[in-house]
């Protein structure tokens, strides 16, 4: 019997972080198809088994891999009737979101958070894409205040983090943790005894980038060679820049040995009560930080040469050391210290998630599907759960489609943004990695100039445009009004770019992207005035984070008995398979 | 009351029950670890109410029901296995709803819940009916309000579900948004004792702050005798969920066939269905015309997606009623697959 082949992509199944493939215990609080015995295995193999004794009749082909790679191309979603996304990122949602487009083929969309969820219904034409409307951007700060003047915690858990990254992970220029010495906050004084004679050693703002890593390594991560180089040295460094402190609390220098007079052996273990909702003593904090890194430097070493760390909240010396750094930091500057739950939470960007919402979603997401599957797409809705009823006593309230937007740049016929950036010093990299891959979403763009002579700025084809990385766009004669002609093969997705040359942006930015904000303005005034009080009673959820938002595979097996009643014949059934899970 | 518990989580289930932590708290967790909870009719919405809450980590669970699992069951209730056709739906249940969280004690009964006798309630803080007549809905508020008992109730019929709540004087912990003037007192009282912590003040995002409340709930009588010709009750039929009346027809019809609508007798029991509402509603002071016309076309078997739908909204009351965190919904709710709408309303 063909029945409707039904796609759903879930969250930790398209991950391509390998740690994040495997069941982790704090999963099985909603995710009822997995059990304890599960954990640390693929989530894509035991789903397909519970689900399957679920309902033995049931055909479900598991996919266990990243959807972002080209196995999964256009003619992969051309096979299925309708996709159902049950993602927690944005990067994925928006490359399944171009794949539909491209496929041509209905996409469910949704997300919770705690006690808010939302289901949308997308099809190319007929409604908005996951990507006609602007998305907030993600939270940023300032690098001078996570570098010279934190004020709250999560600065702290900011500077925490890319202190790993400096010490273990993957080197980042924009992740710098030593002093800032170009504070537009300290013009006037920093120079005097910072950029002379200190800048030359190794001790404070003057050390070059990569020479942290290297340094530490030097030193073989002497924890308290790095203490006090990170907590007593930079920090007096900083208080050498006076502007700062006219008018703020001066952050107090904290040397290893004073800090660690005052540890006792046993603090670590000896308090009863959980120990992740304890807030730790600055003795203990030195104790942890000490600990983590021998712990770390040897996982580190573990990996060879050239290895690097990964950050994760769930690797307990990665997260005891974020802990322990981030308030011995918030210590130094008089900021409320935190438990290691609360700074999880924070670090690891977790949203809660609960089993009711999930079920809730879980079954709307399947609501529309059969009404999209009994060709009823008229009749789809966009639905919010809310966590208190509206003022027309909805909890669940459904909205009507909104049409596309006919400027966005990813679903209109011919997109286009425009771009301010410096092309002196944007180079072919930052435009490849930030503005197209971070910026724009795409996997592997191919990039030319339209400057009549076709010139290759970007080839996805491996290391033909390499030598091109470290060099300005200037120097292909990109300049204000310049339009690049960029292509992702693999999304079936192409956008005309038009360079806005500018001397500066705000906040050192290296990049803006445009877009048309005018018609996007008026988009947004044209949302059905049920929409808008939805989301207002939601404040929109936002579905962005490391950590599973919701998975809806659990649910599908069981789902799938009675949409077989429900749905007379499937519209286009190419297909032998039932439900597959990516 | 909202005494103190104190009963200590234990790392296990601090790990386990992390992503909900993080949500409600360890004291509605630990509100969470002492509740006993008696679900009565192990149905398709039955079986979404008990993995939910099993899942959430409550003391223990009781499942009760004394009907025989039919072909029917494997299409909305995924804790019965294929081969316990024919045998009872509770202890089918056991198995598996055990699987979903060791921590909870679970146990089947297969006995009839009009056969156990009223003090059986009362050893329980939780009771949670489905699949009941409207006469047994009414006899088990009546044992749970005099106990001061939780009491819930649902029930799923095709594309259309309906619960209820009564947790009679209920007291309940809410969060809020400190406002300023309370906020000032709070920062002056800090700032003796704290270092000049001068941008923090305005930087800090909105304080939270804990205040208690306290609601009351009427017991299901109240809203089935209603009688909606009266004036007050008029003005309200515009903008109340018209499920609820399609609810009244159909736990009508379970009163006097002693089962539910069924795909075995379609074509009767619609014509029973559309009998018993132009009978039912002009009795309660409603036009029959007050419901959508074709609704016994919606209305036949639990439809799983309506069951979840239901089943996560009732079991999120029940999390919240027994862990005494955030406003319960007064008193009912009410989910129309067809159009989609869930709403909440206070009938009484």
């Amino acid at each position: 019997m063909a029945i409707n082949p039904i796609m759903m992509t879930n969250t930790d199944l398209v991950n391509s972080k390998i740690d994040l493939d495997t069941i982790d215990v704090s999963n099985l609080n909603r995710q009822f198809l997995f059990r304890k015995e599960h954990v640390g295995k693929s989530k894509a193999l035991v789903a397909k088994e519970s689900a399957q004794a679920f309902n033995p009749d049931a055909n479900i082909i598991a996919h266990h891999g990243n959807i972002m790679v080209p196995e999964y191309g256009v003619d992969f979603f051309k096979k299925f009737n309708v996709v159902m996304n049950a993602l927690d990122n944005r990067a994925a949602r928006n490359h399944v979101n171009r794949m539909c487009l491209a496929a041509d083929v209905p996409l469910i969309e949704s997300g919770t958070a705690g006690y808010l969820g939302q289901v949308d219904v997308i099809k190319k034409g007929k409604t908005e894409c996951y990507e006609c409307q602007p998305k907030a951007a993600q939270k940023t700060f300032p690098g001078c205040t996570i570098r010279n003047t934190p004020s709250e915690p999560i600065h702290c858990i900011v500077w925490a983090k890319h202190l790993f990254n400096q010490l273990f992970g993957e080197d980042d220029p924009d992740q710098e943790v030593s002093p800032d010495t170009e504070d537009p906050e300290a013009a006037g004084d920093a120079g005097q005894s910072a950029l002379s004679a200190e800048a030359e050693k190794d001790v404070a703002g003057g050390i070059k980038r990569k020479s942290t890593r290297v340094w530490s390594q030097e030193i073989g991560y002497d924890p308290a060679k790095l203490f006090n180089k990170f907590f007593r040295d930079d920090v007096k460094y900083l208080l050498s820049m006076e502007n700062l402190w006219k008018k703020r609390r001066p952050p107090v220098a904290q040397d290893w040995n004073e800090v660690c007079q005052h540890s006792t052996e046993t603090s670590l273990e000896s308090e009863s009560g959980l120990q992740d909702q304890r807030i730790w003593s600055m003795s203990e904090c030195a104790l942890m930080f000490g600990k983590s890194i021998s712990q770390l430097k040897a996982d580190l070493a573990a990996r060879g040469d050239g290895g690097m760390l990964v950050w994760d909240k769930d690797d307990e010396a990665a997260m005891n050391f974020v802990t322990a750094t981030a308030n011995i930091r918030a210590h130094i500057y008089g900021i409320v210290t935190k438990s290691r739950f609360e700074i999880k939470s924070m670090a690891g960007n977790i949203i809660p998630a609960i089993a009711t919402t999930n079920a809730i979603i879980a079954a709307l997401i399947v609501m529309e599907g059969l009404k999209i599957l009994s060709g009823n797409f008229e009749k789809c809705r966009n639905v919010f759960l809310t966590r208190q009823p509206n003022f027309r006593k909805r909890l669940l309230v459904p909205c009507t489609l909104n049409p596309p937007n006919p400027k966005c740049y990813v679903c209109c016929e011919k997109p286009e943004v425009v771009v301010k950036l410096n092309p002196k010093h944007v180079t072919v990299k930052i435009l490849e990695d930030k503005i197209l891959k971070g910026g724009l979403n795409m996997v592997a763009p191919d990039v030319e100039v339209d400057d009549g002579k076709g010139t290759i700025l970007i080839s996805s084809e491996e290391g033909e445009t390499d030598d091109n990385h470290d060099k300005p766009l200037a120097t292909f004669n990109i300049g204000d009004g310049t339009r690049l002609k960029c292509d992702d093969f693999l999304q079936a997705y192409e956008v005309v770019i038009t360079i806005k040359e500018v001397e500066k942006l705000e906040n050192e930015a290296e990049f803006e992207i445009v877009g048309d904000l005018e018609s996007l303005l008026d988009q947004v005034a044209e949302k059905t005035d049920e929409q808008k009080k939805a989301e207002s009673k939601n404040g929109v959820v936002a579905m962005e984070d490391e950590d599973v938002v919701m998975e809806t595979t659990p649910t599908a097996g069981t789902k799938r008995k009675a949409s077989q009643e429900i749905v007379s014949t499937p519209k286009k059934p190419r297909h032998d398979d039932d439900v597959i899970v990516l | 009351m909202l005494e103190k518990i104190t009963d200590k989580i234990t790392e296990d289930e601090a790990a386990l029950y992390d992503r909900q932590i993080r949500l409600w708290g360890l004291d509605a967790q630990r509100r969470l670890r002492a509740a006993r909870v008696l679900l009565i009719g192990v149905g398709g919405l039955g079986a979404e109410v008990a993995k939910n809450i099993v899942l959430s980590g409550i003391k223990s669970l009781t499942l009760l029901d004394h009907q025989v699992v039919t072909k029917e069951a494997f299409t909305s209730q995924f804790l019965i296995p294929r081969s316990e056709l024919g045998k009872n739906r509770a202890e089918s249940s056991l198995g598996r709803v055990q699987l979903l969280n060791p921590m909870v004690e679970i146990s089947a009964d297969p006995t009839d819940v009009a056969d156990k006798e009223d003090a059986f309630f009362t050893d329980f803080d939780v009771v949670c009916a489905t699949c009941c007549e409207k006469q047994q809905l009414q006899r088990l508020n009546e044992i749970c309000h005099k106990s001061d008992i939780l009491f819930f109730a649902g029930d799923v019929f095709g594309f259309y579900g309906a619960m209820f709540s009564d947790l009679n004087t209920h007291e309940y912990a809410v969060e809020v948004k400190q406002n300023s003037a309370e906020k000032a007192i709070d920062a002056t009282s800090a700032a003796s004792t704290a270092p000049p912590a001068a941008k923090k003040q305005k930087t800090e995002p909105a304080e939270m702050k804990t205040v208690k409340k306290t609601t009351k709930f009427t017991r299901f009588s109240s809203a089935l005798n209603i009688n909606w010709r009266e004036e007050a009750y008029v003005k309200r039929l515009k903008r109340m969920p018209k499920t609820f009346f399609i609810y009244r027809v159909l736990l009508e019809f379970r009163s006097v066939h002693r089962r539910d609508p069924s795909v075995e007798h379609v074509q009767t029991d619609k014509e029973e269905l559309k009998q018993i509402s132009s009978r039912l509603l002009p009795q309660i002071g409603v036009e029959p015309t007050i419901i959508q016309e074709d609704f016994y076309d919606y209305c036949f078997a639990e439809l799983c997606c309506v069951c979840a739908v239901v089943g996560g909204v009732l079991a999120q009351e029940i999390i919240k009623a027994v862990s005494q965190k955030d406003a319960p919904h007064r008193n009912f709710f009410f989910y129309d697959g067809v159009s989609g709408d869930g709403m909440v309303d206070c009938l009484a």
